[in-house]
């Protein structure tokens, strides 16, 4: 590759470079004043011989006498155009002998000396490039700041690439031949290349920026004005093109515009992008039709460039009336790479129409009852649903989330039950999903097939043939005449409402077993009561750690079909699931809780646990709320490979969080809204954990040299610590909290 | 893509910072880039990196949810999952059309519903069992599988360095 090689070559810095440009400038206007004050006589010399140039000889010397013809030419064209008047030029040749002295003034002869010296104008154009350069940095510096490695490799690329192009576009499509034409080129695609690195430069910075969501305006502001100045310029060039068009002809215009069409394209596609970006960012909530947006924006800048590329690259080969050469064969590539893109993107917007289209046939949008009783957030972008589509397995996803993982997989990404269009008719359960994970969805599925014609039906799960851990039950469907949205609204209602309750009873009791509390809250439907209770001793806090492993094959397993289909997929089936689980009124999460409540009470009868006498406990009892996080961690763990949605892991979190109670908390459970400040927590977070863990880590080389193997002390041990360290304010609230309650008790009593 | 990228990735760094998972912290290395992120994983207990501190880069693609991200321990790390170079090797971290252990079924794979949580509480569990059937390393899995004592020797002094000790 061309770009590599010369990569390679060995570059001055830029300080060396403007150094020396400013040396050789100075040198160059030293140079020409000083053969500016000395042109009189010369002049002199001159009239002298002109006085004898009435003879022919002398007349043909003078041509001669002049070094650089072309450089002069082309100089007052690029750099003085004012001078470029046919007329001046006329009137200079005629009266050949006055060349030293054209005009009257000073600077009028300094500049006419500077441009008629060969060396002094490759100065001058050095000190242009050099200008440029300096122009670069600048808004450099002002806009971007420091380079990151990825941006300036992508400079490198497009600045070679680029060269490499215009070389073999002027050398060889246009072949030139006039020094002149050269420098004309060359000057255009200067100004052409700058704006294209600048507009590279925004793109990849913009892109940059959406990565951090807390950029400052100023950034932004800064960055949309020079992109919209590269938009200026870009329609300034065109004008150039319009005007070099009727100058040179139709093929040199459509040669010109095409590059500057390309180039304002690119700029006003990276503003749309940014404008779209903005105005998501600016916005609350969920913006639906985003995505739609950026994907039809991108589509239409896309293709709109790439045909006017290849349009550009076949003019030039068609053009060029040199066919066989190396340019040629570097066109075509050029051109077949640039027709496999656009056939690239053809072929992935075909795709996208085909999923958008197979999707409204095939996925009905969720109604609102299906919102309600999904009640969670979508699963591939974690933001509210306000409308969803939803698949047949039941689960529901954003129209846009669900259509641009559409577009790369055929399946539900929570369940995996395949959607490709054939699957309607493959209607067993075990060809269309894998095993394992889908296999609870399969089981509603079979459930409601099945409940259509009969009432009552048998089902065996056995979940160990899918993965160990997986426990094997049967279960009887029955048909109740229980009115399913009711009950299923009832419950919910029932839930949140204890689940609130719970939450207020915990911040008292925080190492309090969350089923005991939840049990009581169940029978005395208060948090005073059920407070009271635990006050007076009448409720017992048992070794959840001893019946936890029990607790965690219940809760990871039965919460899963509480997920399935059958509820949200159609109502009049719903009945079934519940009774699925031994006859009892609750949702089958909450039966599987309330057995382990009563395995749980069973063991407390063996377990005497110590009546809370101290209100505020000591660090001593707090690993029972440490053990429950671990089993309720592991638990969601576990259910994260069955068809479980994130609700109900999230569920079991949130549930882990309480109970962990103030220790969560001190491991620095606040979301800070400062940028600096979360990274500052993250970074003590982080550092307290190490410490920790090498503290652990010595105390227990020690522990073991004197052969002190206590497993659960050693297991708590970070948990206590953090403990430890939690902030008195956290327990000077709960302390305020229980003396509250125990002067209610007082008061009532 | 990346302005819902961004916005999924706030939403998770936010539920890792309210609600860590037991050993496990994960964030953004620069908030100026949210799609780098460094996670600290302390070894399970009562296994071979019991009590390591493991510290690992996550890096996610700009379509993040719905490519994986991409993995990579920064410590030594001798385990048969983990290639020498740190990359974690788990069927979760894997998209559902490339497999290149020609073994997994799609259902373990990345789908979208995956989290970094659940990834770093795979990664867990992987330190804990390590799967010795579809190696990354494969002198980890040799040593894993034919000389159980000196593996735990070797993971015992990862363990150690790991902790700056």
């Amino acid at each position: 590759m061309p770009a590599i090689l010369l990569e390679r070559l060995p570059l001055p810095s830029l300080q060396t470079y403007v150094a020396a440009s400013v040396a050789l400038l100075a040198v160059a206007l030293l140079y020409t004043h000083h053969a500016v004050l000395t042109t009189p006589t010369l002049s002199m010399v001159e009239k002298e011989a002109m006085a004898a140039m009435q003879s022919p000889s002398s007349l043909q010397q003078s041509p001669a006498e002049d070094p650089g013809p072309s450089f002069f030419d082309l100089l007052r064209f690029d750099i003085s155009p004012e001078e470029s008047d046919p007329d001046a030029e006329a009137e200079e040749d005629l009266d050949s002998g006055n060349l030293t002295l054209p005009y009257d003034t000073y600077g009028m002869n300094f500049m006419f000396m500077l441009t008629s010296e060969a060396w002094c104008v490759w100065t001058l154009v050095n000190t242009v490039y050099c200008v440029l350069i300096l122009l670069g940095k600048l808004i450099q510096a002002i806009v971007f700041g420091d380079l990151r490695v990825s941006e300036q490799q992508h400079l490198k690329d497009k600045f070679w690439n680029f060269v490499f192009y215009k070389f073999i576009f002027i050398f060889g499509v246009m072949n030139v031949q006039t020094m002149e034409e050269v420098v004309l080129w060359v000057a255009w695609f200067t100004c052409l290349g700058f704006l294209h690195l600048l507009t590279q430069l925004c793109k990849d910075r913009f892109e940059y920026l959406s990565f951090s969501p807390t950029t400052p305006r100023r950034a932004h502001v800064k960055l949309l004005g020079l992109l919209t100045v590269l938009l200026a310029c870009a329609s300034a060039l065109l004008g150039v093109c319009i005007v070099a068009g009727f100058k040179f002809g139709l093929t040199i215009f459509a040669f010109m515009a095409a590059e500057c069409v390309l180039l304002g394209l690119k700029a006003l596609y990276v503003v749309v992008r940014y404008m779209i970006h903005l105005w998501d960012v600016s916005m609350e909530g969920v913006w639906e039709n985003r995505s739609l947006y950026v994907y039809y924006s991108e589509l239409v800048f896309e293709l709109s460039s790439l045909s006017i590329d290849f349009a550009h690259h076949l003019h030039m080969l068609l053009w060029g009336n040199i066919f066989l050469s190396m340019a040629s064969l570097v066109i075509c590539m050029q051109l077949r790479y640039l027709f496999y893109e656009f056939q690239r993107r053809v072929k992935r917007h075909k795709n996208y129409l085909r999923v958008v289209k197979n999707m409204q046939a095939r996925f009905p949008m969720a109604t609102q009852e299906d919102l309600e009783h999904n009640a969670d957030d979508c699963a591939i972008c974690w933001d509210k649903m306000e409308s969803a589509r939803k698949l047949p397995c039941g689960h529901l996803f954003h129209n846009s989330c669900l259509r641009s993982w559409l577009e790369q997989d055929t399946s539900c990404p929570t369940c995996r039950m395949a959607l490709t269009e054939r699957q309607e008719n493959a209607n067993s359960p075990a060809n269309n999903a894998p095993p394992g994970a889908a296999n609870n969805a399969n089981m509603a599925d079979a459930a409601a097939n099945a409940n259509q014609g009969t009432t009552n039906h048998f089902f065996h799960f056995d979940g160990s043939r899918y993965v160990s851990w997986l426990p094997s039950f049967s279960v009887e469907v029955t048909h109740t005449s229980l009115i399913p949205g009711q009950q299923l609204r009832l419950l919910q209602a029932q839930t949140s409402q204890l689940d609130g309750m719970l939450r207020q009873v915990q911040a008292v009791f925080p190492n309090f077993p969350q089923q005991v509390i939840l049990e009581d809250l169940r029978q005395t439907r208060s948090v005073d009561l059920t407070i009271d209770n635990i006050l007076e001793g009448r409720l017992t806090a048992t070794r959840i750690s001893d019946v936890a492993p029990m607790r965690d094959d219940f809760r990871a397993v039965p919460t899963a079909p509480s997920e399935t289909p059958v509820r949200e997929d159609s109502p009049w089936v719903a009945p079934s699931a519940p009774p699925m689980q031994p006859p009892m009124p609750s949702p089958v999460s909450r039966t599987g809780q309330m057995a382990v409540q009563a395995a749980m009470q069973a063991a407390a009868v063996e377990l005497s646990s110590p009546p809370l006498a101290d209100p505020v406990l000591p660090p001593t009892q707090l690993p029972t709320s440490d053990a429950i996080s671990t089993f309720t961690r592991q638990s969601s763990q576990t259910a994260e490979s069955s068809p479980a949605s994130s609700q109900s892991s999230e569920e079991q979190s949130l549930h882990g969080d309480e109970m962990l109670g103030g220790g969560s908390q001190t491991q620095g459970g606040r979301f800070s809204k400062s940028a600096s400040e979360r990274m500052t927590m993250l970074q003590q977070r982080k550092t307290a954990m190490l410490e920790q863990a090498r503290r652990r880590y010595l105390s227990r080389t020690s522990g073991s040299s004197e052969g002190t193997g206590d497993g659960l002390s050693s297991a708590s041990t970070p948990s206590s610590t953090s403990i430890n360290t939690a902030s008195d304010e956290e327990r000077a609230r709960r302390r305020e909290l229980m003396l509250q309650a125990t002067q209610r008790r007082l008061n009532s009593s | 893509m990346a302005g819902s990228a961004l916005k999924r990735l706030m939403a998770e760094y936010k539920q890792l910072t309210l609600n860590p998972p037991e050993g496990i912290i994960a964030g953004p290395i620069n908030e100026d880039n949210f799609f780098e992120w460094e996670a600290l994983i302390m070894g399970p207990k009562d296994t071979l990196f019991d009590g390591g501190v493991f510290p690992a880069r996550l890096t996610f693609p700009p379509d993040y949810p719905l490519s994986p991200p991409k993995m990579r321990f920064t410590c030594e790390l001798f385990h048969p999952n983990i290639y020498p170079d740190g990359r974690v090797c788990i069927s979760i971290l894997h998209a559902p059309g490339d497999d290149p252990m020609g073994y997994e079924t799609s259902a373990e794979r990345w789908s979208p519903v995956q989290s970094v949580e659940k990834i770093l509480l795979s990664v867990v569990s992987m330190l804990a069992e390590p799967n010795d059937e579809s190696a990354a390393n494969v002198d980890a899995a040799k040593k894993w599988r034919e000389d159980r004592k000196q593996f735990e020797e070797i993971a015992k002094a990862t363990v150690r360095k790991s902790l700056g000790l």
